[in-house]
């Protein structure tokens, strides 16, 4: 699902935050012909040594760029679909999910941002009997998730920091709505994977892996932990998107310290794995 | 402890195995000329008698007055030549192509070449002389292209490897030279192998069993109504086998001295100890029955051993299903106390070591080759019986082991997937093939491989013994199989379909005039033009076949050793199984074979996609751009190569590759085979047939240019452009039953080692062996992203589209990371396998 109302700085897909769809560049491809900049009548697109770059505030997405483009570097991200054409495409793959036990997972972006469209394709997935999961970051209306829950089988549930202020300073947001929505998914008994982004410096010290784990052990023992080691693979995209990747210099997180967060989650009697 | 755990416990690089396989790896590369010399010298001996019998006599000579070799510390014993890295040669094979290297003082190799200067300079006289005196004294005409040539007209030749390259083949150059025979040999490598029962029974038994039928000849008469030239060929060959399996005792015998001299002379009590077991062993094996582990693994190596000489005109010999050889003896041992598992996998990786020791000479010329140069000693291990019964057992675990540890890139290692298979096993099968990184082990279909001869009237008990062979193909070990010999070029009869038959490369009119493609106004026009080439050729490539073969064998001789593994069935026919004694006589895959099935699905994509659906250009203006190889046509190209493709589960393309699949197969199918009145059995190989085939195609719709390589393996899409990932790639790929005709029928899919880390992942990949097996897909093998692949991915972004990076929630392309980034993932990925 594209759109989230989070701008958590780690980011590593940065396309799907705008609920719209977005032109990207990518140079790796773009044979520097510069049919795009003729072809733009906003004249939002220059270029320099470095590549193409689209002004986002005048590009009114209006694809002319991306029809001229021949060797296809200039792409629209994002398109709208119905819960149909998902559907079908997801099912092109029910034999794999079989076979495999697995299923289908929604993502996103948010997908509380589409809660009905949501429900829908789950409730589709369910009947046929396919495992469903969400991967959410807990920041959505309340009664939106209570919607989706009945055609969930598990639910993956990021969480990034228990303070208030930090969390705002990190996503953009304040985490009370996240707690709120993580009470409501362990009242309706919903298996649950916690996510933990570790980012170093900014919420992997030991009292916030603390906090994170000891809020969640509170209300529920059962929910495992991942821990998702920050990375900076994302940084290309933000490129293809002419957006800045704040992060830049920011190495990922060392194993002693992925070990010892995973010491500290496990000593509140919660399962935690380090994903890698 | 499990059996599992005690099996990935053991240390097969030992001090021993270390210090052997350093040898290996610093020795450098060497020419044997000892072999073809003694072959030279029994041929002029036995001038004048029966063919079949010069031929056993001169394998007896080469077995029999070859050096004897003992290095320090093996235990396996038995060498094919004097070297540590040896390259056999059998000159009157190939005199031209010998002496052709001696003058231009190198040796084409699989990877490198030997300039003649690294060879003893004795040696290299030598081997000059032999190549002087067969150039002289070969045959002064080529059957085969007489043969051809009084059927098929001189035209036929522009069709073939060096020309027209319709068809693909080694065998049907143009201007071979081939020397004393002109096929495969007698032997017929890629075919044979050292039969299980033969290793279980001892060669006394098959010696046995020779002198009683030819003693029943004596005494009660051939069955024959006249005097005719059968029954005296009968005798020889029965006569043949038993000199041929003498030969091989007295090899083994041989090391049985040696063995006791060094072991007399040796000061060193554990070694000496060593060599008198391996003195006992080779007293006893291959003449008779193993009475342990070890013997049989040294009686596998002698055997093999005598099948790669004998086939050493092509030795593609295949080791074969060793788990299931070895295991009643490893039981046992196991079970008596006599054996332990560290001991097991010693001698075993020691046999490893003695495999890689030979190398291919290869004397075609570096841009023909179909096939890398390999000798292919494919191992096969898995499978069901007959009732259905999981043949997975504890030496499946050791090969594994021993191939993970040992770190060789030969043999190769195929499993016999089925789904009653032990997951534990599957993942240590998938860990072992993250960690080697070339597609080894590969996964071949249990069901579909056994179906495929059920279906043929194969009795199930005979339908479950096959193994991997050559290749990319397949066979039972008592059926004669003809490893697509002849493929079609299917790209290359679609470049003809649009030029109205005509060849714009040579400038000669190949094929039927179907039309000029510039004025066809639908694309049923363009499919019945396709489809009547299709026709005309393959009915050429039987007649080919038909000839070619027959001709072969009317001018070659039949082997007794050949005859001596296929023992049951060929011993009381007095005929090898390229003759028809085999029990199935051609039962495998058979003899025709396409390539370039996946260009032409999106070649016609694209037409119908641009021109007729879109109307984007022209026929006429799409054919100026390929005359022109796409030059001052980029546009044009992209175009073309954004169109719809293979290989990403779109329909529109697929359901073309789909139709134009069966078809070609139901063409293919259509007339029998000539020599057997059956349906022919498919054939889709040559491993490496799309860079050689490829050279000879010029520019296609697909926005492939001309003398570019055609797609990889059976159902590869074209580089990069599969993007939809790999589900969707296996979707494309068996949406209909490609395979089910079609032998060598491979798909390769390529990942990074990041994607692979843990056992998580690895079962995930498990699955996707499962569902495509379920989909009825043949063989997939998985290849890790070397390093060298990556770098290459940083420097041609724009055949590395697909690759992907997938952490955690994330993916990208591997191609859109900046530079940094990509070569922390190169450096992640870096690890060697020699």
């Amino acid at each position: 699902m594209k759109g989230c109302p989070l701008r958590c700085l780690w980011c590593s897909n940065p396309e799907s935050q705008n609920p719209w769809p977005e032109v990207t560049h990518r140079d790796s491809v773009c044979n520097k012909c510069g049919l795009c900049v003729e072809a733009c009548e906003t004249k939002a697109i220059s270029t320099d040594d470095h590549g193409v770059h689209i002004g986002r505030q005048l590009c009114v997405r209006c694809g002319k760029c991306v029809e001229v483009c021949v060797p296809e570097a200039l792409r629209f991200i994002g398109r709208e679909m119905s819960v149909d054409d998902v559907f079908k495409e997801i099912a092109r793959d029910a034999d794999y999910y079989q076979d495999s036990g697995g299923g289908v997972t929604v993502s996103g972006g948010e997908l509380l941002y589409q809660p009905e469209f949501t429900a829908a394709l789950l409730k589709r997935c369910r009947e046929t009997g396919m495992h469903t999961c969400i991967d959410t970051s807990g920041y959505g209306n309340t009664a939106a998730l209570e919607s989706i829950l009945p055609y969930t089988s598990l639910v993956l549930f990021d969480l990034k920091h228990m303070d208030q202020l930090k969390h705002q300073e990190l996503t953009g947001h304040s985490n009370e709505l996240i707690m709120q929505n993580l009470a409501l998914i362990v009242a309706r008994g919903v298996p649950m994977i916690i996510r933990v982004p570790v980012i170093p410096g900014l919420n992997d010290a030991d009292d916030e892996i603390t906090a994170m784990a000891c809020a969640v052990a509170e209300i529920t023992k059962t929910a495992p932990f991942n821990l998702l080691p920050y990375h900076r693979y994302g940084m290309g995209k933000y490129k293809m998107l002419d957006q800045e990747y704040k992060l830049g210099e920011l190495a990922p997180p060392t194993d002693a310290k992925l070990q010892r967060a995973k010491e500290i989650v496990e000593s509140f009697g919660i399962n935690c794995e380090i994903v890698l | 402890m499990t059996v599992s755990e005690e099996i990935k416990k053991v240390k097969v690089m030992t001090d021993r195995l270390q210090k052997l396989k350093l040898e290996w790896e610093e020795a450098t590369a060497d020419v044997y000329v000892d072999d073809t010399i003694l072959f030279t010298k029994s041929w002029k001996e036995t001038e004048g008698q029966p063919l079949d019998l010069r031929w056993a006599k001169a394998f007896a000579k080469r077995m029999e007055e070859c050096s004897i070799l003992i290095r320090d510390d093996e235990l396996i014993v038995g060498s094919l030549t004097k070297f540590i890295r040896g390259n056999n040669v059998l000159v009157a094979m190939k005199p031209r192509e010998v002496l052709a290297m001696v003058e231009k003082g190198q040796f084409d190799r699989k990877l490198s070449d030997i300039s003649t200067t690294n060879i003893d300079p004795e040696d290299l006289k030598l081997l000059k002389e032999d190549a002087e005196y067969w150039v002289e004294h070969m045959p002064k005409v080529n059957y085969v292209n007489e043969a051809l040539k009084e059927e098929l007209g001189e035209g036929h030749f522009d069709l073939m490897f060096d020309r027209g390259m319709v068809f693909e083949g080694r065998a049907v150059r143009v201007n071979p030279d081939r020397g004393l025979f002109q096929g495969w040999g007698a032997f017929g490598g890629g075919i044979a192998q050292p039969n299980a029962r033969v290793i279980h029974n001892g060669l006394n038994h098959i010696i046995a069993l020779a002198k009683a039928e030819m003693a029943k000849m004596m005494e009660s008469g051939a069955g024959l109504p006249g005097p005719s030239a059968a029954a005296f060929r009968k005798y020889n060959l029965l006569k043949s086998c038993i000199v041929s399996c003498e030969a091989i005792i007295n090899f083994a015998q041989r090391h049985a001295e040696r063995a006791r001299d060094l072991a007399a002379k040796e000061s060193n009590s554990a070694r000496k100890k060593e060599l008198e077991r391996i003195a006992e062993v080779c007293e006893w094996v291959p003449a008779n029955p193993p009475r342990n582990y070890w013997e049989a693994v040294q009686s596998l190596r002698f055997l093999h051993l005598a099948c790669w000489k004998e086939s050493s005109e092509r030795p593609e010999v295949p080791v074969g299903r060793v788990d299931q050889i070895l295991f009643p003896y490893y039981e046992k041992d196991l079970r008596e106390g006599r054996l332990t598992r560290q001991d097991a996998a010693e001698l075993l990786g020691a046999f490893w070591l003695k495999i890689r020791e030979t190398e291919n000479l290869v004397t075609i010329k570096r841009e023909h080759r179909a096939a890398p140069g390999t000798l292919l000693p494919n191992v096969t291990l898995c499978g069901r019986d007959e009732k259905g019964r999981d043949l997975t057992n504890e030496v499946s675990w050791l090969v594994l082991e021993v191939m993970r540890q040992i770190k060789l890139s030969e043999p190769a290692v195929y499993i016999r997937y089925h789904e009653s298979m032990d997951e534990e096993f599957m993942l240590h099968a998938l860990e072992c093939n993250r960690d080697f990184g070339g597609g080894n082990p590969a996964f071949l279909n249990d069901k579909l491989g056994t179906d495929r001869y059920l279906a043929r009237g194969v009795k199930p008990e005979d339908a479950v013994g096959w193994n991997a062979s050559g290749c990319l193909g397949y066979h039972l070990d008592c059926a004669e199989h003809m490893a697509g010999m002849f493929s079609l070029n299917q790209a290359k009869i679609f470049e003809l379909t649009l030029y109205n038959g005509f060849d714009p490369r040579t400038g000669k009119q190949l094929g039927l005039q179907t039309g000029d493609a510039a004025t066809f106004t639908s694309m049923e026009q363009l499919y019945e033009a396709f489809f009547k080439q299709e026709d005309y050729f393959a009915d050429i490539l039987r007649k080919h076949y038909f000839i070619w073969w027959s001709s072969e064998n009317l001018h070659s001789p039949m082997s007794g050793l050949r005859c001596a593994m296929l023992y049951e069935d060929c011993i009381p026919s007095g005929l090898t199984s390229r003759e028809g004694g085999a029990r199935y006589p051609v039962c495998a895959a058979s003899w025709i074979g396409d390539r370039g099935m996946t260009d032409i699905a999106d070649d016609l994509a694209a037409i119908k996609y641009l021109v007729f659906d879109n109307k984007k250009v022209t026929m006429a203006g799409l054919m100026e751009a390929l005359k022109a190889n796409w030059d001052g046509q980029e546009d044009l190209r992209q175009m073309c190569l954004n169109a719809p493709k293979y290989g990403n589960d779109d329909d529109y393309v697929d359901e073309i590759f789909n139709y134009v699949s069966l078809k070609t197969q139901e063409i293919l199918q259509s007339r029998p085979d000539p020599f057997t009145g059956e349906k022919p059995m498919l054939f889709k190989g040559a491993a490496a047939g799309h860079v050689t085939q490829g050279a000879s195609v010029g520019a296609l719709p697909n926005g492939r240019k001309a003398g570019t390589p055609l797609n990889d393996a059976a159902t590869s899409a074209m580089p990069g452009v599969d993007v939809k990932g790999p589900t969707a790639l296996i979707n494309s790929a068996t949406k209909v039953p490609h395979a089910w005709e079609m032998a060598g029928h491979t798909h390769n899919m390529k990942f990074s080692r990041a994607l692979l880390n843990t056992p998580e992942k690895l079962k995930k990949l498990g699955s996707l062996v499962k569902t495509f097996c379920n989909r009825g897909g043949w063989h997939i093998q998985f290849n890790i992203h070397s390093s060298g692949e990556l770098l290459e991915a940083r420097k041609n972004p724009e055949k590395y589209k697909n690759l992907l990076v997938r952490v955690g929630g994330y993916s990208a392309y591997f191609v859109d990371l900046p530079p940094e980034l990509q070569d922390e993932i190169i450096t992640r990925t870096m690890h060697e396998v020699s």
